[in-house]
């Protein structure tokens, strides 16, 4: 027996030392003693010889020596049907390490060592066991001492150490050297990709765009090598300016861009689509990444002057945010704090900070005390849209379609007026049958002003303001029917909502100021600077929030950083202005690991479809452990040595021979067998096409694609029934989507596309575009049925076709028009069998043509069945389109010959095939 | 394409039947794959023993009032238009100006043998009292409609996670392959929040919710436009599966590839199926008079009853009806009267028919808002009494799928405002939905952002005292 716990190293004493007392402090007491008010099933652990005598089951929890009669084992297992399963939560369940030791414990005898006892075995073992359970790390300090001296394992902590400096292995490219490194023995990596493969891939991977013909036909007459060419042709992307937008749709990902706020009232945010703008532009100029951060964080308090650092901060406005009358302020002031919070943590770092709102974190070293350290450096952080000029750089183009929104505005305008009149009317009637004396009333109508509008309103002011009885003059909406009262609150509510869509063209930005916390009810228009910031408003102190509660402050805490990183030096000012800054100059310490390993891995993850580190957000214990180590760091240092241009990494990583790899492995039973997960990249990983690539794909195949850059959101067509779908906000209704009139406006990138959060495009949304309320790491890329529908259905799908096939079909024998679709559309010709099957589908398709269907032009008006809200009236109103009287459709099968109608439908299989689908 | 010109049969891979709303093979193999696919997931159908297969969820929205339609509180007759002070740390402008206490508009009566609370106006609901089971306890937290109404749905204030919908068809796996296991009948305009009230969150894209338009095709582009036969179509379907089936030959070993092709194939079935789910045409004259189709006050709530009970009988797991906007803050004799009158007979007319066709006990009802309401207003033109939100009391009422029929549980304080008897937090009410249906809220757990999360956020409680 000796011999046994000899050779195990423990004995039961020892195991409940180590073990088994932690995690009944752990898992157990939170139910079974701590709170001794409130004892679960009789069974009390404060002190562990409990045990033995059970609770209310009348049984012992631990029968000594043996672990399938122990009801606490039992429980613990969760597979007993007679014991419940315990802790009771799935998350809370022990591993299989914790369930061994419980187990291990009862056999050896549940020995239950007491206090002098303990004290003595810790005195001599614990210095081993240290080593040997991992290591305590530090942070701002947790919210008790258990926490502080919680223990790691060490290759949880990765992100935190600094960059390794392991160099690359010898031979070839480094890239390529560090991932042979990791090669599975004996997987040879397939060959490298075809000109036509390749060009396709990178041309999507820099621009989102397909290569033209042209290009595809320079690339493959270049005589150079194919490294030397393959580099001409990364060069020639880089300078483009889609390589700017390309790159700015992963970064708008990560941040949740929308031209709107989310939520209740979804008012539109007019400036965000500078900040999109800054975006791009920053790409195209190769802007480092430190400025780049830094500029986002607190462009505003280091050039205060410059209007495009007042667009830059714009990345703090993104999450989706409202305060609405319905609401408590602070509560939606600590929503705002503590979403900018956690944005800084996921989209700079990759560390999710929200866990650790309300306890300390459950597996990373960050404490509840660094969570409202960083939050406080926000505290001082004000939301407006400020005044700033626009740059020579911004597309000022298309402000002209401004009038349709005016001629809306006068709409409700005038629907206010005529209800002023109705009311004003009625006084007559009124007075008549209340018997009440109307002088007081004329003398009011004669004497005030109007109040938003209303003569009506006016009046009552005025005798409001003058203490004047209610029972002595009309009540509000006098005259109204119930249809009129709710076309009162759609004109009233329409023209608020007009006020966040005309800040589209005025030179103000989405922006943040330092101050005091303005002191509001509700935010239903745009927001100006006061012009003394800290002259009014609450002083917000930083504190601590006894479980996330903005009405449960805890301890004060200085504006500072995560204390995890120690060997990162900061300096957050406590002064109010200037926090920020502090901030982002400690994110972008060439020191910090989180920020370069964070952006390398994205990049990386953009070029081949997967990262490095599976969890792009998040690089806590709890995300995925890198795949190749060495390399994510190397790249790291390197980024950072070279002066964190976008540009050099891109032609680092699309240099290599890895990247430059076939998708098809000669020995697909070689990769299933060796390398079942695909980390290996010794085939290239293809991937489906985005969502806004199918889009820009198919336009850039017709020819039709707009390729100006920047400028106000393009409204393209949607569908029609999601155009006019009735969609509640706040007291009334959103205003339908209304298609830009003209094409060329229509047709444009999908990056400029409006993005409402309450009104997704479907057929975006179902090719996976992400909702812009949570940080997107990763485009998800599902296959569901209804993605069929959007793209062989959908009326967008089949104007492509058609702008394809008239473009094809035009001075060309019918092998040629064929050729052309092939050629436009997936970049190739069509084989002699693929040629064959495609005339013979055309002739077929002709034979089954029905009679042309006329043009379906988008309404000039809806009718709209609402229910007045107060009533449960139902009533019915006319919103007018009033950019749809301009609309000019694109081409329609009723302008063309049924040659072309018929080809068209070859253009829709290509459209919808797989080849066509995806970035080979 | 093979060298010799011709084209491979389209491959079938096993991933094919697994994307999409499903597949409709419909053979045993294909329903073992499916077990497996379950398994995988960390699903393997019911972890406990139930009476609920389908839930027919009656999503109020707006909130309906506790107090005027199965809560009834006599002592507000004496304190109406008394002023009413409200104390409390969250002041929100809500609360601002003189309030009063407003009394029910509405008489009440005891329906059924059980004597369930009910306001006289639900005159059809009264005569199947006795299939209710109402509770008075429950509390939310938020007092805005999109977080509350998120929260109902989804157990998250902050939306963005699955519907209950997904949750349910993710523990349970769906059983007619060609619709999807969650369905949604919105009003014709979304409800504040919107789709995601419905989403499938971090759950597989699959499981989420489905809506059916009230109006003009139920499913966005499940039609290809105007003029195009099917048999074009079947012509373009077929050049589609030769161009890709010799793609797929170049590329072997992808899925992904297989997996899109078949469910090109699956649409073009759904074409032909949902229509047809859809159809009310065979439905006798007696059953759309039951279901108020006729009258212009109940048709359009009537529809949506009677396509729920076609749904369910179609193996729809989770049918979900949105009605409303119940956000009554004035008139509320007027507004909850209509109200009232759109859905109490088809609502009635559901349960009856259910009970009829052997469905009830398989098929959990749920009627509830996102919250209840106060008893106290702030009087507008003397006379428009109505009521605000509030998330401390509300009633729920269940029927059928093993809930305990002919009771009424908990209760609130004198006035309506707070629940103060069976109080519990709504996740509870979720965990306890989820334990009618068979599943473990501690177990239907999904892998996301670093934890197992689950529909009660953080665990809950079941309700015991609910179920039968």
């Amino acid at each position: 027996m000796f011999l046994v716990v000899a050779l195990q190293g423990q004995s039961s004493e020892e195991l409940f030392v180590r073990r088994i007392q932690p995690l009944l402090q752990d898992k157990c007491l939170g139910c079974h003693g701590r709170d001794p008010e409130k004892i679960k099933g009789e069974l009390d652990l404060r002190r562990p010889d409990a045990l033995l005598k059970g609770g209310e089951s009348g049984k012992p929890s631990v029968v000594v020596g043996k672990p399938q009669e122990s009801p606490m084992f039992l429980s613990v297992e969760r597979v007993h049907d007679d014991w419940e399963p315990m802790p009771p939560k799935q998350a809370e369940r022990l591993t299989s390490e914790q369930l061994r030791w419980v187990r291990d414990w009862i056999e050896k005898g549940a020995a239950l060592p007491g206090e002098a006892r303990t004290k003595e075995i810790l005195l001599t073992r614990k210095a081993a066991w240290d080593a040997e359970d991992g290591v305590t790390m530090k942070s701002g300090g947790g919210l008790s001492p258990e926490w502080d001296g919680r223990r790691y394992k060490p290759e949880s902590l990765w992100a935190y150490m600094p960059l390794s400096k392991t160099a690359p292995p010898s031979g070839g490219h480094p890239v390529d050297a560090f991932i042979r490194a990791r090669t599975p023995e004996g997987l040879k990596p397939a060959p490298q990709a075809d000109r036509r493969t390749l060009l396709r891939r990178v041309s999507y991977g820099l621009t989102g765009l397909p290569p033209s013909e042209a290009e595809a036909e320079a690339f493959l007459a270049d005589p150079s090598d194919d490294a030397t060419a393959f580099a001409k042709v990364v060069d020639r992307l880089l300078a483009s300016p889609h390589y700017g937008e390309r790159m700015a749709q992963h970064w708008l990902d990560v941040v949740r861009y929308a031209d709107s706020s989310g939520f209740a009232n979804d008012y539109e945010r007019g400036g965000a689509w500078r900040y999109r703008d800054y975006v791009v532009r920053s790409f195209n100029v190769d802007k480092p990444y430190d400025r780049f951060i830094r500029e986002q964080v607190a462009g505003d308090e280091i050039a205060p002057d410059d209007p495009e650092m007042l667009v830059a901060v714009g990345f703090l406005r993104m999450g989706p945010w409202e305060l609405t009358s319905m609401e408590v302020p602070k509560v939606a002031r600590q929503r705002f704090l503590d979403d900018v919070t956690n944005a800084v943590g996921e989209t700079f770092l990759a560390q999710s900070l929200q866990c650790a709102r309300c306890h300390d974190h459950k597996f990373d070293p960050i404490a509840t005390r660094d969570y409202y350290a960083v939050q406080a450096v926000f505290r001082t952080t004000q939301l407006a849209e400020r005044p700033a000029p626009f740059l020579p750089t911004e597309n000022q183009s298309g402000f002209d379609e401004r009038r349709h929104l005016l001629a809306a505005r006068e709409g409700h305008e005038e629907t206010l007026r005529q209800l002023d009149e109705k009311s004003v009317a009625a006084t007559e009637a009124w007075f008549k049958s209340s018997g009440v004396d109307d002088a007081p009333w004329k003398e009011a109508l004669s004497k005030a002003g109007k109040v938003r509008g209303s003569r009506f309103a006016g009046a009552r002011q005025y005798l409001l303001s003058r203490k004047v009885a209610e029972d002595r003059f009309p009540p509000r909406m006098l005259g109204w029917t119930p249809e009129e009262i709710g076309l009162e609150r759609i004109a009233r509510k329409g023209l608020e909502r007009l006020k966040w869509e005309l800040e589209r063209y005025e030179p103000f930005a989405l922006s943040v100021f330092d101050g005091r916390t303005p002191k509001v009810a509700s935010v239903n228009a745009p927001v100006r600077p006061p012009a003394d910031p800290f002259a009014e408003g609450e002083w917000e102190d930083a504190v601590i929030l006894n479980g996330g509660d903005p009405f449960s402050p805890g301890p004060k805490v200085a504006p500072g950083v995560l204390g995890v990183l120690t060997a990162v030096p900061s300096a957050v000012p406590s002064f109010p202005v200037g926090r920020r800054k502090g901030l982002a100059d400690w994110i972008v310490h060439p020191a910090n690991p989180l920020a370069a390993r964070a952006i390398v891995n994205r990049v990386w993850q953009w070029h081949f479809g997967k990262p490095l580190a599976a969890n792009p957000n998040n690089f806590g214990s709890t995300g995925g452990r890198p795949t190749h180590p060495e390399l994510l760091d190397w790249l790291a240092s390197e980024f950072i040595a070279k002066g964190r241009t976008f540009k050099d990494l891109h032609r680092l990583i699309l240099s290599s021979e890895t990247y430059r790899r076939a998708s098809v492995h000669p020995d697909p039973a070689a990769i299933a067998a060796r390398d079942p997960k695909g980390e290996s990249l010794a085939v290239f990983p293809p991937r489906r096409l985005t969502a806004e690539e199918l889009r820009d794909s198919m336009l850039a195949a017709t020819g039709e694609l707009n390729r100006s850059v920047g400028g106000i959101p393009c409204r393209p067509e949607i569908n029609q029934e999601a155009a006019l779908q009735p969609r509640q906000v706040m007291g009334t209704f959103a205003a339908a989507w209304t298609p830009n009139p003209r094409p060329e406006q229509r047709h444009r990138r999908s990056l400029y596309v409006l993005r409402l959060r309450g009104l997704p495009d479907p057929r975006m949304e179902v090719f996976n575009q992400p909702p812009s309320d949570f940080s997107c790491e990763k485009r998800e890329e599902s296959v569901v049925a209804p993605q069929a529908f959007a793209l062989f259905n959908g009326a967008d799908s089949h104007a492509r076709a058609l702008a394809l096939a008239a473009k094809s079909a035009r001075d060309a024998d019918d092998a040629e028009a064929v050729r052309r679709c092939f050629r436009a559309a997936l970049g190739r010709d069509p084989s002699p069998a693929e040629s064959r099957e495609s005339l013979a589908h055309w002739a077929r398709v002709k034979s089954l043509l029905g009679p042309k269907p006329a043009p379906v032009l988008p309404p000039v008006e809806v009718r709209r069945d609402a229910i007045e809200e107060n009533t449960g009236t139902p009533f019915s109103f006319t919103e007018r389109l009033h950019a749809n009287a301009e609309f000019v459709p694109d081409l329609q099968p009723a302008d063309v010959d049924d040659r072309v109608r018929a080809l068209a439908d070859l253009c829709l299989v290509l459209f919808n095939s797989n080849e066509f689908a995806h970035a080979p | 394409m093979r060298p010799d010109g011709t084209f491979p049969h389209p491959r079938l891979a096993r991933r094919d039947f697994l994307y999409g709303m499903g597949a409709s093979l419909g053979s045993v193999a294909f329903t073992s794959l499916l077990a497996d696919e379950a398994r995988r997931a960390g699903v393997s159908g019911p972890h406990l023993p139930a009476k609920a297969k389908n839930v027919i969820f009656l999503m109020m929205e707006g909130g309906p009032s506790h107090i005027d339609t199965f809560d009834p509180k006599p002592a507000l007759e004496r304190m109406h238009l008394k002023e009413f002070v409200r104390e409390g740390k969250q002041k929100s402008a809500m609360e601002s100006g003189r309030r009063y206490y407003v009394r029910s508009p509405f008489k009440f009566i005891k329906a059924g043998q059980s004597g369930a609370d009910m306001a006289e106006n639900w005159s059809h609901l009264a005569k199947v009292a006795d299939e209710l089971c109402f509770w008075r306890g429950c509390t939310v937290d938020s007092v805005n409609h999109p977080t509350a109404m998120y929260q109902m749905n989804t157990g998250n204030r902050f939306g963005g996670d699955p519907g209950i919908g997904a949750w349910v068809n993710y523990g349970l796996g769906s059983v007619n392959k060609d619709l999807p296991g969650f369905v949604v009948l919105p009003e014709a305009s979304h409800p504040q929040g919107g789709a995601a009230n419905w989403g499938s969150g971090y759950l597989p894209a699959r499981l989420q919710g489905t809506p059916l338009r009230p109006k003009g095709a139920p499913v966005l582009d499940l039609l290809p436009p105007h003029g195009v036969s099917r048999d074009r179509q079947r012509a373009n379907l077929d050049l589609l599966a030769k161009l890709n089936a010799a793609h797929a030959e170049a590329h072997p070993g992808r899925d992904d590839l297989a997996a899109r092709m078949e469910s090109y194939e699956l649409a073009f079935r759904m074409q032909a199926q949902v229509p047809e789910a859809l159809d009310l045409a065979g439905e006798s004259a007696r059953v759309r008079e039951e279901y108020g189709l006729d009258s212009p006050v109940t048709a359009s709530f009537g529809r949506k009853c009677l396509l729920a009970r076609k749904l369910v009988e179609k193996g729809v797991r989770f049918v979900q009806l949105y009605h409303g906007s119940w956000d009554s803050h004035d008139f509320i004799e007027r507004a909850h009267g209509n109200l009232v009158g759109a859905v109490d007979r088809p609502i009635a007319a559901l349960i009856a028919d259910l009970k009829r066709r052997g469905l009830l006990d398989s098929t959990l009802v749920v009627w509830c808002g996102e919250f209840g309401r106060t008893p106290d207003n702030g009087v507008r033109q003397g006379t428009a009494y109505g009521r605000d939100h509030n998330p401390n009391a509300m009633t729920i009422w269940m029927a059928g799928g093993g809930c305990k029929a002919g009771h009424t549980f908990g209760a609130t304080d004198e006035l309506g405002m707070e629940a103060v008897d069976l109080k519990r937090h709504v996740r509870d009410f979720h965990v306890t939905l989820l334990r009618l249906l068979g599943l473990d809220d501690n177990r239907l757990t999904f892998y996301h952002a670093g934890r197992f999360k689950q529909l009660s956020q953080f665990g809950g409680e079941v309700i015991r005292e609910l179920i039968a």
